[in-house]
């Protein structure tokens, strides 16, 4: 069985500063594989375990995403391919969606894609769906649970408060949340394996047939947000400061 | 002329507001606004909007899909200006699905809709919610809005038209549902919010948090592990980045640490108290009030504070 | 605070070139995610006792911590020492007493890979290596600490037997160990001794509760009594013991220096965060001069504490002599640590005086000033190098 994972090497938000004028320093700032990523590594690996066959790791993303691609293979990554585009040439989801969709079509004989719910820097959650709807296969978002026979792939997915067995045949993509599995941590071992195997590197260009899908959808700006709050704490026994903050509740009205 | 705006959303609660936001773009556009229903229209629906009922040969909002095939359907038939969906999981899927299909910019989930020289632009949450990013893509285009980023109009909607569409075999069939863990409904737009986190030793202890929501008149709401990683509440009662976006007149966050994309979700708060043992929580430093203590002595404390008035 | 920071990267890339810095710098990252989330976490229970040592040790043998320096041969990875060494660092940030039961572990792991028979080797080194058996380095006597040499315990030969009698003071990881590495006075010199844990001659007294810092770390007498061990239980030459006991603690104080580091830096990063947050005469504390004397002198010690070892560390890989070095890093790391640590409570003010997630990393770092090498010792061996130097 031939599982593609999705990868996106994302920016450390709880690393990120902000300039003078409010604008994040993206350059050279910390990145990491996405948080929700591992998720989705953690599950294609379990089920590569248990089917056979190997995981591909798929990464769009600038030189710095070799470090997430990395820390994917140490967690049991067969391959990778990076789709190699810098941050100037980064196009918005649907043409992450259309490019990972056209890498996919070019490795050829897969049976599963896996995705995660987010990406933890942008958190649009999109991506998968869109590759799905670009290589016209079953798509089955949020699962918690992922089973395969081989023919179909079944997952629970919990969606208003019900939990849903969805089913479809494969090949078919899926993202999971966090809940579908613990991440593994990689022994160190594993992580020197890793550091020494090939990277398929795929300019992005390469792959932007005439159909790339051109919406002109640009980031005009990025901007720290900034929020004052009160900041008031109360001492004193647990009830003498249950007290105070009712008293202050009740004069700010919210009761 | 501009094709309509048209707004959907899966949840009936926040029908009227997409339908508002949905009213605003297309003032902007000088366009007609129309809140798309599919199945049957929203109970309670308060819009102004021009209602169109969309109903294909199998329920659509049975699955993400279908959902998508129908919207999709409506769209060829009489084209669109924009297309604005609820942030709701569901949603953001047939965001996705429409989009790609019919190769338009997607803006993600945000607020602050603006038309501006053909584009539409959103003001979204990136980085954890530590910054926000200004995203503006060509119409027509499909975004996602954010939860209490618009108010519903005082109107309710007069007769809707019906739509008949075929939407085909899904190609993900439902085996199964069970019940799962119920999230409170309404969460988005609750006035009050008790929220409960890691604090809590068991899910048995969430009384305490309930107990003080009943005394407040308050929704429960949770940090993203109690839904996800520990299954105490539904998945979508979870409240932050990749739960629900809230706006109450008082958001009560109990034994939370204050992560970045937890707080994400309550910035548009009006009052927010915390109560953790951590003094140093970070959620100390984005909160109007503070009791620094263990939760299972100062959360009945001050139940019976507000009981005794 | 990260465990695995920009200056640990920039130290692998100054030291080894931006090529083997990069490999290396994914296996620390690697290995501070764990420390992060697995190990940090329980480092006030552990001090506390509220956890026990042999949860968070577990996780950093799975992670194959103790592999780093040893040959692939046997199970190790062949990596640079000083790798390892600052992959202590790190351990030591996570928790102090976790790193220091590894740390003493995996001396023993590298007695057997630089003395053991290849029988040895292949009996008990890949077993030591994913940590299947846990080792205790036993040297120290109730009798003689810095003065090693001066041991009572004895090791007479009993046709293919040994039979050691004795008695060995504030052993590391007894009574948990499987291993115990024992030096004995054998007549013509001094042996070094494999001795298991089963072995009905070796008996573990209670384990000494009443420590400053390392609380989590198991220290105990361990005493010999008619303890009859095969012969192959000798590792390397009779009479060779001493000078084996020597070699193993020059490269095991550029561990202890190390894990002084990391226990600093936490130290360190805590009171700075205090300090900018903390509110007094219309100022923040990290604004008074007084206090950023404190923070340059922290930043620098720690620094040039880690710098030291490293450069050690770099002698011993390139196969040079690095005792003089290695005790030079050990005593300026450890006594900068507590100094730094001593800071930071002092940062913290009353907080600092009565948290025990403040004042523990003095406790635990105050122990290396004494443990494998009395400062003054050290001292003396530093000296005595430089009074032998050519003028
Ligand atoms: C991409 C991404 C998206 C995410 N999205 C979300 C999201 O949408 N929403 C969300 O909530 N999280 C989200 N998270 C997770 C988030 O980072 C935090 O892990 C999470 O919010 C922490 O939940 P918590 O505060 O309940 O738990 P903790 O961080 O474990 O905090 C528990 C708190 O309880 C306090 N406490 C413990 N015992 C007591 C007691 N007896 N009395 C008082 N206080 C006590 C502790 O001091 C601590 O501060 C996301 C993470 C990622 C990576
Ligand atoms: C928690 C803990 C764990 C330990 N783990 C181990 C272990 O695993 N294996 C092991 O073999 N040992 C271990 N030790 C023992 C440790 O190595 C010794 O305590 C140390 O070598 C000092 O020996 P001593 O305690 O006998 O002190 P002594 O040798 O009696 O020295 C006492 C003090 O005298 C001073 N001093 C010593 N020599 C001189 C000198 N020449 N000039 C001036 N002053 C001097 C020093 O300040 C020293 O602290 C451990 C000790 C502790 C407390």
């Amino acid at each position: 069985m031939n599982i593609v994972v999705l990868v996106k090497s994302a920016v450390d938000e709880a690393e990120l500063k902000a300039d003078q004028s409010g604008h994040p320093v993206l350059k050279g700032a910390a990145t990491k594989m996405s948080a929700f990523d591992m998720n989705g590594v953690e599950e294609a690996v379990k089920l590569k375990e248990k089917n056979g066959g190997t995981v591909i790791v798929l990464t769009l993303g600038g030189p710095e995403a070799k470090k997430a691609i990395k820390e994917a293979m140490a967690m049991g990554g067969t391959k990778a391919v990076h789709v190699l585009a810098e941050a100037a040439d980064a196009p918005d989801s649907l043409g992450t969606a259309y490019c990972l969709a056209q890498a996919i079509k070019r490795i050829g004989a897969v049976d599963l894609v896996v995705s995660s719910e987010g990406a933890s820097d942008t958190y649009q959650g999109e991506v998968g769906a869109m590759v799905a709807e670009f290589l016209d296969l079953p798509f089955i978002a949020y699962a918690k649970k992922v089973e395969t026979d081989g023919v179909k792939v079944r997952c629970e997915q919990g969606l208003r408060g019900t939990v849903r067995v969805l089913e479809a045949r494969l090949p078919a993509v899926v993202s999971v949340v966090s809940e579908a599995n613990v991440p593994r941590y990689p022994t160190l071992l594993q992580v020197m394996v890793a550091g020494k195997k090939a990277i398929e590197d795929v300019p992005i260009a390469s792959l932007k047939g005439p159909d790339y899908p051109d919406t002109g959808t640009v980031v005009v700006d990025v901007s720290v947000q900034s929020a004052s709050r009160k900041r008031v704490i109360f001492d004193g026994t647990p009830e003498e400061a249950a007290r105070k903050l009712a008293g202050a509740l009740k004069q700010e009205g919210v009761l | 002329m501009t094709g309509a705006v048209l707004s959907y959303s899966e949840s009936p609660d926040l029908a009227g507001e997409v339908a508002a936001a949905g009213q605003e773009v297309a003032k902007m556009l000088g366009a007609e606004a129309v809140s798309l229903e599919l199945d049957e229209v929203s109970p309670g629906l308060l819009t102004a909007n021009k209602v169109v009922l969309v109903k294909g040969e199998l329920p659509l909002e049975a699955i993400a899909d279908s959902a998508a095939a129908g919207i999709l359907e409506l769209v060829k038939a009489r084209g669109f200006g924009a297309l604005l969906i609820a942030e709701t999981r569901f949603g953001t899927i047939v965001a996705a699905k429409v989009a790609a299909r019919l190769r338009v910019g997607s803006l993600g989930k945000g607020k602050k809709l603006r038309v501006d020289e053909g584009r539409l632009v959103i003001e979204r949450d990136v980085y954890g919610g530590r910054f926000t990013a200004t995203v503006a893509s060509r119409l027509p285009c499909v975004a996602v809005v954010q939860a209490g980023a618009y108010e519903a109009a005082d109107a309710s909607p007069g007769p809707a038209e019906s739509v008949a569409v075929t939407v085909g075999e899904p190609k993900v069939a439902i085996t199964q549902t069970k019940q799962g863990q119920q999230g409170e409904a309404g969460i988005k737009s609750a006035l009050k919010i008790v929220s409960a986190g890691r604090g809590f030793a068991r899910k048995e202890d969430l009384v305490i948090a309930q107990d003080l929501a009943s005394a407040l008149g308050a929704s429960l709401g949770c940090s993203r592990p109690l839904s996800s990683d520990l299954g105490w509440m539904g998945e979508e009662a979870h409240i932050g980045l990749t739960g629900a976006y809230v706006h109450p007149q008082l958001y009560v966050a109990i034994g939370i640490s204050g992560q970045l994309q937890h707080v994400a979700g309550i910035k548009d708060s009006k009052v927010i108290v915390a109560i953790n043992k951590d003094a140093h929580a970070p959620i100390f430093q984005v909160a109007d009030y503070g009791i620094v203590g263990d939760l299972y002595e100062v959360v009945p404390a001050l139940t019976k504070a507000l009981k005794q008035g | 605070m990260k465990i695995f920071g920009a200056e640990q990267e920039r130290t692998l890339g100054s030291l080894y070139g931006a090529e083997a810095a990069e490999v290396y710098s994914a296996l620390l990252r690697s290995l501070s995610v764990v420390l992060e989330e697995e190990v940090a976490p329980l480092s006030l229970a552990l001090d506390e006792g509220k956890e026990g040592i042999s949860r968070p040790r577990r996780v950093l043998f799975d992670q194959g911590l103790c592999k780093l320096p040893h040959p692939a041969e046997f199970g190790g990875m062949d990596i640079p020492f000083g790798v390892y060494a600052l992959a202590m660092e790190l351990a030591g940030a996570a928790d102090a007493s976790t790193a220091m039961s590894l740390g003493i572990h995996n001396t023993v792991a590298d007695a057997v890979s630089r003395f053991g028979s290849p029988e040895q080797k292949k009996r008990f080194l890949p077993a030591l290596l994913s940590g299947k058996k846990l080792a205790a380095f036993a040297l120290t006597e109730p009798t003689s600490g810095s003065d090693a040499r001066a041991m009572h315990t004895t090791a007479a030969r009993e046709g293919r037997h040994y039979v050691i009698e004795g008695s060995k003071m504030f052993i590391t990881n007894a009574g948990e160990a499987d291993l115990y590495l024992v030096f004995a006075a054998t007549g013509d010199g001094h042996g070094a001794f494999l001795v298991e844990g089963t072995n009905p001659g070796l008996k573990v007294g209670k384990p000494l509760k009443e420590k400053l810092g390392m609380r989590a770390s198991h220290t105990a007498e361990v005493r010999l009594a008619k303890c009859k061990v095969p012969e192959d239980s000798l590792l390397g030459k009779e009479g060779a013991g001493f000078e084996q006991a020597k070699q193993l603690l020059d490269s095991s104080r550029i561990v202890m220096g190390m894990i002084c580091v990391g226990i600093a830096r936490v130290a360190y990063a805590e009171a700075l965060a205090y300090a900018k947050g903390r509110d007094l005469f219309g100022k923040k504390l990290s604004d008074m001069q007084l206090t950023r004397e404190k923070v340059a002198n922290a930043a620098m010690e720690t620094n040039a504490s880690r710098l030291l070892c490293m450069h050690a560390a770099r002698l011993k890989e390139s196969g040079k002599p690095y005792s003089s070095e290695a005790a030079q890093g050990k005593v300026l790391a450890t006594e900068s640590a507590a100094r730094t640590c001593d800071a930071a409570i002092q940062l913290l003010g009353g907080y600092g005086y009565t948290s025990a997630d403040v004042h523990r990393h003095w406790r635990d770092a105050r122990l290396l000033t004494i443990g494998e090498g009395a400062s003054e010792v050290l001292r003396l061996l530093i000296a005595s190098q430089e009074l032998e130097k050519e003028p």
